[in-house]
């Protein structure tokens, strides 16, 4: 994200916001709307999916917990509108926003396919970075998220992949990857404590993320399972 | 019945006895009054000649072999027995030892509310429930073969046998209903339960074998079988006319309990919303010129309402997780200033981990006075010890300029650590100071838990 080519001036983002709190949907548009384009706005999951198909936008702010639907509120809008692709020919990619760090809402919303997690206490600027992480493909974790990922690939206990493809362990990387987000490290920041460049910190998040939407491991599938997400 | 043995314990009177004794004492008189009640222990059926020995005074084997000898010529001390079973009240805790009893009249329920180990009490129950199967096994057969041998002939016991059939079934399914014996009825371990039912099913169809007798009065055996299959069918239209009605009852009462359940849950939501969100609103608006107080207040809000809602009740002395969680809590309310907690694993609480919850304090102190937000805070507990990292975005400090008095972080936060076998580094960052913290593991012979608060 530091590169020259991403910070010089591009299209704006253009960003669907999904909130069943109104209040909040004009709080967030107050705070980014001259950063990023929002184009459409959604109360529930019906209104939302809709929205999503017409406008088809390169990021949908989703929030977790949404009137409508079958009741799973964010989950229902990511299937709702699995598959659809913005005019460049790129997937809209969706970050999940919630006021609850519970680990099941990560989860579950994680698995639906959305492409980070962050919580709506944060701030202007560090939205609009995860807005943009996102739409370029990449994964964005808050360090909550990366410590409830350490926790759930057994990492902190010492569970090391063998192999990177394994599914249900973190691999050295991933894991040291994950530790330094936990810890509260930027993408560079953890680039240069492991001597590495931040693409390659964006391939470990990644392929993180596609662990975590793919693994069959116990403790995840017990959660969705438990939740009948899956 | 001319019987010697139930001449002696009128039952009525004994329950009587058995009520005012618990609340007068020994001191009475010379010889504490004995109260006729069964023993729980020390019995061989239902402690009716236990209990007799014991109020008499007489020793439990005599008492035994006269009830025994009794029963043979006419069967009158099984009827005997089986009125003293069913008339007479079950001791509590009593304990039976050659006929002479350790039971306290002064206070005979204290022995109920000790209470006993679980798996002690589950066996000697499965034991209990076995022998009164048993016996009663035994007494149908006796009293089939007494049905058979009397069909002719003998008017009396003719009617006396079908009763005493009625009468034991009677008693075996509901006489030990009482009030210790209900709750496990209802279902509370699986074992007890089995046995239960067995014993109410058992009991119901003797009940009815005596019933089927008395009216079939010596009749053939296929009138027997007649007056039986009526009964059943009876008893099958009854069911099947009441059925609809008691799954109604049962619906409707399950359906009372949950909307019990749910307005209590409901009221218990409003009392805490109430008494937390509620008057942090009104402090909020009380205070909407003091930007700084109302962003601590909300901060501090919202923390206390999500451990509410999503937080397993964990308590701060018992984990480390917990404790190191509850400082950092304490350091935000203190400054003002949010940190970000993760932590992943956990384990109790020893002396290295307090130590490390009061460095880890002092470094979060640190950051919040000297760094700028934001303040992150992260726990790993592995089976390879204990590591945390306080991160904050200041423009950091070197060790080596903070003058030798300072004492806070090199004795505090390094000293500490070193003191109790773990280590501490402040690295200063490009953006911000970090200080990390080791802990070894906790040895397989370290205590599991310290109450010491050193």
């Amino acid at each position: 994200m530091t590169t020259p080519e991403r910070t010089v001036p591009r299209s704006r983002v253009r960003v669907v916001l999904v909130d069943d709190h109104r209040m909040f949907r004009s709080g967030v548009r107050a705070e980014i709307g001259e950063l990023v384009d929002i184009v459409g706005e959604a109360p529930d999951v019906d209104s939302a999916v809709t929205v999503i198909r017409e406008t088809r936008p390169a990021v949908v702010l989703l929030d977790v917990h949404l009137p409508g639907g079958n009741g799973n509120g964010g989950v229902d809008v990511l299937h709702g509108a699995r598959g659809l692709e913005t005019e460049d020919g790129q997937p809209v990619r969706f970050l999940a926003l919630s006021v609850s760090d519970a680990a099941e809402d990560v989860i579950a919303v994680i698995r639906a396919g959305a492409r980070g997690y962050v919580t709506k206490t944060i701030n202007a600027t560090d939205l609009v970075h995860a807005i943009r992480r996102v739409s370029d493909g990449d994964a964005v974790f808050s360090p909550r998220l990366a410590g409830f990922v350490l926790d759930a690939f057994g990492a902190a206990a010492g569970e090391i992949a063998e192999v990177d493809e394994e599914l249900d362990r973190l691999s050295a990387r991933e894991r040291e990857v994950m530790r330094l987000i936990a810890r509260g490290y930027q993408y560079k920041e953890v680039a240069k404590e492991l001597f590495i460049s931040v693409k390659t910190v964006e391939t470990h998040v990644s392929s993180v993320l596609r662990k975590l939407q793919l693994s069959s491991r116990h403790e995840l599938t017990a959660w969705a399972m438990g939740r009948r997400l899956l | 019945m001319p019987t010697p043995y139930e001449r002696p314990a009128p039952a009525p009177e004994g329950r009587a006895a058995a009520t005012t004794a618990t609340t007068t004492t020994a001191a009475a008189s010379a010889r504490p009054r004995r109260v006729y009640a069964r023993p729980a222990e020390g019995r061989v059926i239902a402690g009716v000649s236990a209990g007799l020995a014991e109020h008499l005074g007489w020793p439990v084997r005599w008492v035994r072999i006269g009830f025994v000898l009794s029963c043979i010529p006419t069967g009158a001390g099984l009827v005997a027995y089986v009125f003293l079973w069913a008339l007479s009240p079950q001791s509590r805790g009593g304990v039976i030892g050659g006929g002479i009893t350790t039971i306290d009249p002064a206070d005979p329920q204290a022995a109920a509310r000790v209470p006993d180990p679980a798996k002690a009490k589950a066996a000697s129950e499965e034991r209990d429930a076995t022998r009164v199967l048993l016996v009663g096994g035994v007494m149908v057969f006796v009293g089939l073969v007494v049905a058979a041998q009397s069909a002719g002939f003998n008017a009396r016991l003719r009617i006396l046998v079908p009763l005493l059939v009625v009468a034991v079934g009677a008693v075996i399914a509901w006489s030990q209903l009482d009030d210790a014996q209900r709750g496990r009825w209802l279902g509370n371990d699986s074992g007890t339960k089995r046995f239960s039912a067995a014993r109410l099913v058992f009991g119901g169809i003797l009940a009815l074998a005596g019933l089927v007798i008395m009216a079939t009065r010596g009749r053939s055996i296929s009138a027997m079988w007649d007056i039986g299959a009526a009964v059943v069918a009876v008893l099958a239209g009854i069911a099947l006319i009441a059925a609809p009605w008691m799954l109604r009852l049962w619906s409707d009462l399950r359906r009372e309990q949950a909307e019990l359940a749910r307005a209590t849950e409901r009221a218990d939501i409003a009392a805490h919303l109430h008494d937390s969100v509620l008057q942090t609103l009104a402090l909020i608006q009380r205070k909407a010129q003091d930007p700084a107080a109302v962003v601590q207040l909300a901060r501090a809000q919202e923390r206390e309402l999500r451990s509410w809602l999503y937080a397993a009740p964990t308590d701060p002395d018992v984990t480390l997780a917990a404790a190191v969680a509850e400082a950092a809590h304490e350091v935000e309310e203190l400054h003002g200033i949010p940190v970000d907690v993760v932590s992943t694993g956990d384990r109790p609480l020893e002396d290295g981990g307090q130590a490390l919850v009061r460095a880890v304090r002092e470094a979060l102190a640190n950051a919040c006075r000297h760094g700028e937000p934001p303040v992150s805070l992260y726990l790993e507990v592995g089976p390879a010890g204990v590591e945390a990292f306080v991160r904050d975005h200041g423009p950091g400090f070197d060790l080596d300029e903070v003058p030798e008095d300072r004492l806070g972080v090199r004795n505090s936060i390094l000293g500490r650590m070193e003191r109790h076998g773990g280590r501490a580094r402040v690295r200063r960052l490009e953006n911000g100071t970090e200080v990390s913290f080791a802990l070894p593991p906790v040895t397989a012979d370290a205590p599991e838990e310290s109450h010491d608060h050193a």
